[in-house]
């Protein structure tokens, strides 16, 4: 009698190995689609938050790595409106934290000899030139503003600069603010209030 | 225009426009990164729950394990009724009898008067009679 050559049932198929995102279950598959959704929402928003405050590329996406990392390792299985908060909360003490380390890094630096030229990161005069495609009026004013906005956000004080980019970028309101700054909503207030009439003093209107 | 719009003013309509240009104007590269953190962190979630809920099915596996050591070890050091006494070995005689020569205060007294001279010429006479009989 021939034997046939079976295939393997596709039930057989090895189960999702350490590591790998179990899709199987409905609610879990529901719940990280949520997340994902959520965190696609606000990385390049909370990027440019955490660069206006450490003013590095780098830097800054360390810290919304770090933030994404520990609200989805500890406050995944919290309810997703409460995210939004959490989210921006912990990536205010990320950039505390780097701010921090920087400090205690630059004194330490301050006692080494000084570096020299060739240490700076190497220029590129390809990426540094300007493009030379046509640009309409309203890019170039798009340009200038947006230039003057985020160097008058970074004369701003932390904690300004911090409420300001959490109301007007982010789009919190006053509650939702204040939890992710860790204040009350009358210290949220003043910080936006300042923020905005410094921005005017620095910038005038925009008159887009 | 949504309410909380209509609250702000010109200045901060303004600014948003032009802070959500900045944000449009990152570059595919940091796009690519944000991308890549987003989903290491999804992954995060993914083995987090996986690692719950292995232990949790593990459970009864290591409870039955957990049982049939306990009782092993207690079968282990239960002596069984009725079993006579082990009777102890030389070595273990030897040393109950060195105990009892330590605790007996005569064994003491002897020690403390201990007169060397008297027991060596002894020894040396019971020798010098073994050999002058062979």
């Amino acid at each position: 009698m021939p034997e046939f050559a079976t295939l393997a049932s596709p039930y057989s198929m090895p189960a999702a190995l350490h590591g790998d995102v179990d899709l199987t279950d409905p609610e879990e598959q529901t719940q990280t689609r949520a997340l994902n959704q959520f965190l696609a929402g606000v990385e390049l928003k909370a990027f440019k938050i955490a660069q206006a405050a450490l003013r590095h590329e780098d830097d800054a996406l360390d810290a919304v790595q770090d933030a994404m990392l520990q609200l989805a390792r500890a406050y995944s299985g919290r309810p997703p409106e409460e995210w939004k908060p959490l989210f921006y909360r912990i990536l205010e003490n990320r950039i505390r934290d780097m701010q921090r380390r920087r400090t205690v890094r630059g004194r330490i630096m301050a006692w080494l000899p000084l570096r020299g030229e060739d240490d700076d990161e190497d220029f590129d005069p390809v990426a540094q030139a300007p493009s030379l495609e046509p640009q309409p009026v309203r890019r170039l004013e798009l340009d200038e503003a947006v230039g003057a906005l985020e160097q008058a956000l970074q004369r701003l004080p932390p904690r300004q600069q911090q409420a300001f980019l959490l109301r007007t970028l982010e789009g919190l309101d006053v509650a939702e603010t204040a939890r992710a700054m860790g204040c009350s909503e009358g210290s949220v207030k003043t910080h936006y209030f300042r923020a905005v009439q410094a921005l005017r003093a620095q910038l005038g209107e925009f008159c887009l | 225009m949504s309410r909380a719009d209509e609250s702000l003013t010109q200045f901060e309509r303004d600014a948003r426009v032009v802070l959500d240009e900045s944000v449009r104007r990152i570059d595919g590269c940091t796009r690519s990164r944000l991308n890549q953190a987003r989903h290491a962190a999804l992954a995060a979630t993914g083995t987090r729950r996986r690692a719950w809920w292995g232990s949790f099915t593990l459970m009864p596996a290591a409870g039955a394990v957990a049982a049939a050591l306990l009782v092993a070890v207690v079968l282990w050091h239960r002596e069984p009724a009725g079993t006579p006494p082990v009777a102890l070995g030389a070595p273990h005689a030897a040393a109950v009898e060195d105990m009892d020569l330590l605790t007996d205060n005569d064994s003491i007294d002897l020690i403390e008067g201990w007169d060397g001279s008297f027991y060596e010429w002894a020894a040396a006479q019971s020798d010098a009679g073994a050999e002058s009989n062979s």
